[in-house]
């Protein structure tokens, strides 16, 4: 393992991604990274910097453009027990592994009556705000929440992105993994990370306690969400900040239990509107909790469009602080 | 059919600077032969066996027939060792009580699943190895070198290229042979997989047996090179072609490649020139009756494996005229045959997988939201 960057000072989610990648190759001599020039380069985003001067190339396998192949490959690793790490160089490109990674990786266990399982993690950076435009933005977990058999997760902070890795790595079951690009390198939240820390796949985290409503979210929004929390706390009004980290499995028990105190919900995510997660969640909070709520749910989605390239309009089409603020003031205000 | 060998074909001799002077087949013995012949009527008696039951409307799901194409499964999988690993698709159920059958028929530990096992499957029952989860060719064991597949074509390739790497790094000299029909190589993930494949050279062997349709659709609609093997020079790995109505020329084949991959030196593609005998599925008989111009079909079926070993091993004096005639399902539809068409060994080993299956029962129906997701972390 090269020089832990962890557990000293202060990291960025990048470093700790690495670092967990990194703990995990050392402590599994069987586990396999593969993907895209992350073994040479080490990563697009640096993601895998080092680990191939670490571990070989046979471990850090640079593989063709091929995702299919790649994922496809991967499965056949993980079959013969070995834990594999596959990085999309964007996760818009996953689109090039669907088959494999929805008919196959996602449904293996089930068809084989629960004798074959792949301990497997599809990573890789997502997200808009960056001005990458159609095929370098998107928050594309809800084709994967809807294809059985697949986890997903997406934390918002460097320690909760270390600790899921190493968790969804550990994971005998395919997991996908957002990587919030935006966050990759951001300062402000930058974190020092406690030796062993580790976070379970499943768990949510309150960001924010407040009474008025509650916020859930996960990616780049929990960090919108808290701004428009604080001008509402200038209003009066106190909104309870939901991190999910994992979509799935979710966290049921937490956002029920905050609808219950706040009978209030608002979800924010930054994928399209149509099908996507906001409104599952809207749907398990209507079965479950319906005679708690006092307003209609609501959500700030990306509006139904593909992510355009240009910031006026990127911002028009995601989620910002403004459209949470004004969503929030009117569930508050029903 | 086209039974010549073409540039890439002669990649083995290339190779080696001379021709095979010592062929694998000569090195088999008289009772590897015989062997050899039974596991052709058994193959074949598998098949009729079920075209009749699924007409008595006994089974779900869809047969595909592999009538015809015995010779593929029977040489490719006689001289593997049990610690190799297979991936057959929808026309290749024998292939999965087939896999190490050399091992004993009913020698319960050998590398490959049982008649009764495979025939669970068919009927659908819990003792099946995926629990009737997914149906006929869709079964797969870890345990014993079998990769479960899925519908989409080719898509285990990659999949079995995986499965290589995991040998290559173990410094293990196992192989896996890929099955496919000549229509799944014009999938895009194909390319990827044996692309991967070649790069590392890893020990896959892609059996293509091309029947000349895939469904409805003509090879030369499919296919844009003389030979599915010439797709290969692409990747720089032999393409070869053997003729898949003779069980020998897919043994000697299958072997160059196994033990070239074996040794290191990566993945072949092995054509093995055919033709399917009936529709695509059992539900498509009657239609592809109409767009299968009958003269090829007739051309298509002319050399039955069966017929074409039981020739050689009469002209090798293996197997005496009378005894050849003994048993004679060849050219014969599943309907027009009988048990008395095919060996008592045959009928009674089928007979046995078949009534393990019947007296199985079918999975409660609480599995159904069963095995979604592993629980052990690892």
């Amino acid at each position: 393992m090269t020089a832990s960057a962890t557990q000293s000072q202060p990291v960025n989610m990048l470093t700790a991604i690495r670092q967990a990648i990194d703990e995990e190759m050392e402590r599994n001599p069987e586990m396999v990274c593969i993907g895209e020039d992350i073994g040479l380069l080490g990563g697009a985003f640096g993601a895998t910097e080092g680990l191939q001067d670490e571990y070989g190339s046979m471990r850090v396998l640079d593989a063709p453009i091929s995702e299919a192949g790649i994922v496809g490959a991967a499965i056949g690793l993980a079959m013969r027990g070995r834990p594999v790490m596959v990085e999309m160089q964007f996760i818009d490109f996953i689109s090039c592994g669907f088959d494999q990674i929805v008919n196959n990786a996602a449904t293996m266990f089930y068809r084989t009556g629960g004798k074959v399982n792949l301990p497997m993690v599809i990573r890789g950076p997502s997200g808009g705000y960056g001005g990458g435009g159609p095929y370098h933005s998107q928050q594309n977990e809800a084709w994967f929440l809807h294809s059985p058999g697949l986890k997903v997760v997406c934390p918002s902070t460097p320690s909760d992105a270390y600790g899921l890795m190493k968790a969804a790595i550990r994971d005998p079951n395919p997991v996908i993994f957002y990587e919030v690009k935006e966050l990759y390198r951001k300062r402000e939240i930058e974190e020092i990370i406690p030796e062993g820390h580790t976070v379970p796949l499943g768990k949510a985290s309150v960001r924010r306690e407040g009474s008025d409503c509650t916020i859930i979210t996960y990616g780049n929004p929990v960090y919108f969400c808290l701004e428009a929390a604080e001008r509402l706390a200038s209003e009066n009004v106190q909104a309870e900040v939901i991190d999910l980290r994992s979509l799935l499995p979710l966290d049921e028990e937490a956002v029920i239990g905050s609808i219950k105190k706040t009978n209030r919900v608002l979800v924010v995510n930054e994928a399209s509107r149509t099908c996507g997660f906001a409104g599952e969640l809207i749907a398990r909070v209507c079965e479950t909790a319906f005679e708690h709520l006092d307003a209609p749910p609501m959500r700030v989605t990306r509006e139904d469009t593909p992510v355009p390239w240009v910031k006026p309009l990127e911002l028009s089409v995601l989620p910002t602080t403004d459209k949470i603020y004004d969503a929030a003031l009117r569930l508050v205000r029903y | 059919m086209k039974t010549e060998r073409s540039a890439t074909a002669s990649h083995a001799e290339k190779e080696s600077g001379e021709p095979h002077q010592t062929r694998p087949r000569d090195l088999l013995q008289n009772a590897d032969l015989l062997e050899l012949l039974d596991q052709l009527y058994l193959a074949r008696y598998f098949d009729v066996r079920l075209i009749k039951e699924k007409r008595r409307g006994r089974l779900r799901g869809t047969l595909y027939s592999s009538h015809n194409q015995e010779a593929i499964l029977v040489g490719t999988l006689f001289g593997l060792r049990p610690d190799d690993w297979i991936s057959p698709v929808h026309r290749d159920m024998p292939a999965f009580f087939l896999k190490d059958i050399r091992a004993g028929w009913d020698n319960p530990s050998r590398m490959g699943m049982s008649i009764g096992e495979v025939c669970a499957q068919v009927w659908g029952k819990a003792t099946a190895p995926g629990r009737a989860r997914d149906n006929w060719s869709h079964i797969g064991d870890s345990s014993k070198g079998i990769i479960c597949s899925t519908s989409m074509l080719a898509g285990t390739i990659p999949v079995a290229a995986g499965i290589a790497y995991d040998f290559k790094l173990r410094n293990q000299d196992s192989v896996v042979l890929t099955y496919n029909g000549e229509g799944s190589t014009a999938q895009g993930v194909f390319h990827e997989a044996i692309n991967f494949a070649a790069i590392h050279k890893l020990p896959v062997i892609t059996i293509v047996e091309n029947n000349q349709w895939a469904y409805g659709t003509p090879v030369e609609l499919e296919c844009p090179t003389k030979d599915v093997a010439d797709r290969a020079k692409g990747y720089d790995i032999p393409g070869l072609i053997a003729d898949g109505q003779d069980v020998l020329d897919v043994y000697d084949n299958t072997m160059w490649a196994v033990e070239r991959a074996r040794a290191g030196k990566g993945p072949s593609i092995i054509e093995c020139k055919t033709f399917r005998a009936y529709g695509h599925g059992d539900h498509d008989d009657d239609r592809a009756a109409k767009y299968r111009p009958e003269d090829e079909v007739g051309e298509g079926r002319r050399r039955d494996p069966l017929a074409v070993f039981k020739q050689e091993l009469v002209k090798r004096g293996v197997l005496s005229q009378d005894d050849a005639s003994k048993y004679s399902p060849e050219f014969k539809n599943a309907a027009e045959t009988t048990d008395e068409d095919f060996p008592a060994r045959v009928v009674e080993y089928m007979k046995q997988g078949v009534e393990f299956a019947i007296s199985s029962p079918l999975p409660d129906a609480s599995e159904g939201t069963m095995w979604v997701f592993a629980e052990e972390n690892r």
